[in-house]
């Protein structure tokens, strides 16, 4: 059992579960503690033990039943089609397997024993046969789906599959020549059918089934891929919930500067007056030291989103960074620019993710027909809504910086960024074409905290990554 | 200690517990193998309580840990009170005076005191916190440290060295060693995620909200005096809520909540009107409640349609021909 705990172990990592080697102990003392009998205990205990994400847990289960009942299935579904050939209900299909029985021991000296397990659905003894021959085909080192025909080949060779068939065809001969009842004969001789068929169609299976076990973390990041890579005219329920997965990170990130922040503030300030005061009633003797009060920052966020139609292709993914932005903090406001600026704070919180953003796009606002105007929107951010920008807001602008030769004015960004804590542009045109033509990226770089291109989810994460390393 | 799976399952319900094959496994492995429980899923799932339930099944003390922002080792672990000590030796002024007596030099004035060291720096200075507790405890306990994820993360780091070898060094003291290994109970709501390392010191269980039948044994289990046909729409009703995109989803309490509302009100089916009214109770925030309404409202409307169904028509024939 333990070398199966281990492979199956493997085959996890294979799926991109991390399964540590402390953790394979953990299941190897789980199973002697659960024992083997219960497959539900069994598979929690397992699962308790080795996979420690949520997100993991359907690769999990779907790779349990797969490993731990996989060939069982087939040998159970080969057992109930040779049952149907035979056209008999189980109790007569019983009686019938009997009668073979004494057949077999009478007229089978040249059966070897695997072909006698293959005729009595010996089922267990037979899984146990396919495991020796996978690992002597090595099917465990498949790695193409090309592979498939191969492998089929190496496992029929290492069964002895072609010395089976022969030994049962042989048997089925030898008995039509025995003169039974024509009944009887008639339906054993179509059991012997069946068993033969589902024989040779065994090692097919199984061999698909290793495939499937391998192929599973390829599908799935596949699927993931594709999704990370789309660009966002369509917000399903899964991308929106990887979106707010990415937003957590982020604010997390936020979070901890401030944490950081707090902690040299901590360290570093000593405050005279109140330790006095704390320890009068020592005496004096200064043994209580007082420290400056650690204030509790929450971020603030000010976010200003571009939904100009240079942009139109990104600007639902950014709206809906900003939708799951607002939603997980109290204390973001949200503006959207073109031409004009205007608030969409009220908005994205009365109304749900679809709505907000078909409103937001909409030009009830702000008029999103109009030429974009960096310069005449910051101004007018800076005129009427300076005062949401304090030292403890973050500012997040979300915008191509493409001005149509308008006037930058980029004492507005300045001004911005002396106010708040920090600035951070992510522009979602490739970085190559910033500073060319009416783009006026480099003109703003230099007031900003941090400039990255970010135009997917996978973008996004990656800024975040980055950001989190800094 | 629980000799089967089963046998948890049975204490567990004796506690009023409803807990899975799954959860009953999971606390038999952390039993039998000495090893913490990371609990982790939705707000309101019985996370804490499992902990709660654990301990009391065990007939073993529960030492809460909640964790937030901030929290530090001297508010998890234990404080040094010097205070009380600076109390003491001011007390204590002329019994020094004594035992410095006859001293001729500053250093045999510092070889007397340093003799006495211990009776400074002993346990009876140490203001001891859960955790030191947990270690500390003459008789086994039952360790939460509940919302771990709203803990720092240099906490987490500390929080490891305590729970791989259930020793903690206290300078002053030396190293203290745990007498009985208490069982360990983490829960996390995922606000973030836990580090490798914690993760692969503990049994990973995640539970989600419980399928229909098993709520509905919670209600009937938690709502005594319950009718059986209320506590099937509540459940049914609640179930489907959970399927919208909700910003908070009704949790299991809340479920309670609402039954026990409608039962205070003697309700005895989900009426229009009065769901509408006591939506308040499952959920918690505007937009919520809108998406809920017209939720339910769909709801109530097919329940109807299916107790219409239900009484033959014949019936209603014969009424009104008397």
């Amino acid at each position: 059992m333990d070398e199966r705990l281990i492979e199956f172990s493997n085959l996890l990592r294979q799926n991109g579960v991390r399964v540590s080697v402390a953790e394979d102990l953990d299941s190897l003392a789980a199973v002697r503690v659960l024992g083997l009998r219960n497959r539900e205990a069994l598979k929690s205990g397992l699962r308790a033990t080795m996979v420690k994400r949520a997100v993991d847990v359907p690769v999990f289960d779907e790779l349990f039943d797969l490993y731990f009942s996989g060939v069982q299935q087939l040998l159970k579904a080969a057992e109930e089609r040779s049952q149907e050939a035979t056209g008999l209900d189980p109790a007569e299909f019983q009686r019938l397997l009997e009668k073979l029985e004494k057949l077999l021991a009478e007229q089978g000296k040249d059966l070897s024993d695997l072909a006698k397990e293959w005729l009595r659905n010996d089922n267990a003894r037979i899984e146990q046969r396919v495991r020796e021959a996978l690992e002597q085909a090595r099917v465990g080192e498949f790695e193409r789906p090309s592979q498939e025909g191969q492998f089929t080949h190496g496992m029929a060779s290492a069964f002895g599959l072609a010395d089976v068939l022969r030994q049962i065809e042989e048997f089925r001969d030898l008995l039509g020549a025995l003169g039974l009842d024509p009944e009887t004969a008639e339906r054993l001789q179509r059991y012997l059918e069946s068993r033969l068929r589902d024989l040779a169609q065994l090692m097919k299976q199984v061999v698909r089934q290793e495939l499937e076990k391998r192929d599973l973390t390829r599908r799935e990041s596949q699927r993931l891929e594709a999704l990370s890579e789309k660009s966002f005219f369509y917000l399903s329920e899964d991308e929106i919930r990887r979106m707010k997965e990415a937003v957590t990170k982020l604010a997390q990130r936020l979070k901890n500067v401030i944490a950081i922040k707090r902690k040299r503030a901590k360290r570093g300030k000593f405050d005279v007056k109140d330790t006095f005061r704390k320890n009068l009633q020592y005496g004096g003797v200064p043994f209580r030291i007082q420290f400056d009060d650690k204030r509790k920052d929450k971020p603030q966020i000010v976010i200003l989103c571009d939904v100009s139609d240079s942009v139109r292709n990104v600007s639902r993914f950014m709206l809906q960074f900003v939708y799951s932005l607002q939603d997980l903090y109290s204390r973001v406001r949200s503006f959207i620019f073109v031409g004009d600026t205007g608030e969409i704070t009220r908005l994205f919180e009365e109304n749900d993710i679809h709505d907000a953003i078909e409103l937001a796009l909409r030009s009830d606002i702000i008029n999103v027909f109009a030429h974009s105007d960096f310069g005449r929107a910051f101004k007018m951010f800076h005129r009427d809504y300076i005062t949401a920008v304090n030292k403890r807001t973050t500012v997040i602008v979300l915008g191509d910086a493409r001005n149509n030769y308008n006037l930058p004015n980029e004492w507005t960004l300045r001004d911005i960024r002396l106010r708040a804590k920090q600035l951070i542009w992510l522009n979602p045109e490739s970085k190559m074409t910033w500073g060319f033509g009416d783009s006026e990226m480099e003109r703003y770089r230099p007031y900003c905290d941090v400039v990255e291109e970010c135009r997917n989810l996978n973008q996004l994460y990656r800024v975040i990554d980055r950001l989190v390393a800094q | 200690m629980f000799q089967s799976i089963d046998e948890v399952i049975e204490r567990f319900g004796e506690q009023n517990y409803v807990c899975s094959r799954a959860i009953a496994t999971v606390v038999y492995l952390s039993i039998h193998l000495k090893k913490p429980i990371l609990v982790e899923g939705p707000a309101g799932v019985g996370k804490t309580e499992l902990a709660k339930v654990l301990a009391a099944t065990l007939g073993h003390k529960l030492l809460r840990l909640q964790c937030y922002e901030g929290l530090d080792e001297a508010k998890a672990l234990y404080e040094w009170e010097y205070a009380k000590q600076m109390l003491y030796t001011q007390i204590l002024k002329d019994k020094i005076g004594e035992t410095l007596r006859g001293a001729t030099t500053l250093k045999e004035a510092v070889e007397r005191i340093s003799a006495e060291e211990d009776v400074f720096f002993s346990d009876r200075f140490i203001l001891s916190r859960p955790l030191l507790e947990a270690i500390t405890s003459d008789r086994p306990s039952v360790l939460l440290i509940d919302e771990i994820d709203k803990s720092d993360p240099e906490f987490e780091a500390f929080l490891l060295e305590v729970l791989s070898d259930f020793q903690v060094s206290v300078p002053e003291l030396g190293t203290i060693r745990a007498k009985h290994i208490p069982g360990v109970v983490l829960t996390s709501n995922n606000a973030r995620e836990m580090s490798d390392a914690l993760k692969r010191r503990c049994l990973h269980l995640y539970i989600d909200f419980p399928p229909l039948e098993q709520e509905l044994r919670i209600v009937r289990l938690k709502v005594p005096g319950i009718q059986q046909e209320l506590a099937e729409e509540v459940v049914a009703a609640v179930q489907a809520v959970r399927k919208l995109d909700l910003k908070k989803l009704p949790s299991i309490s809340e479920t309670l909540d609402w039954a026990r509302a409608l039962l205070l009100l003697n309700v005895q089916s989900l009426e229009e009107p009065l769901v509408q009214e006591t939506l308040s109770t499952i959920l918690k925030y505007e937009g919520d409640i809108r998406k809920g309404q017209d939720e339910l409202r769909d709801f109530v409307a097919k329940q109807k349609a299916k107790a219409k169904t239900k009484t033959p028509p014949a019936e209603a024939d014969e009424e009104l021909l008397h």
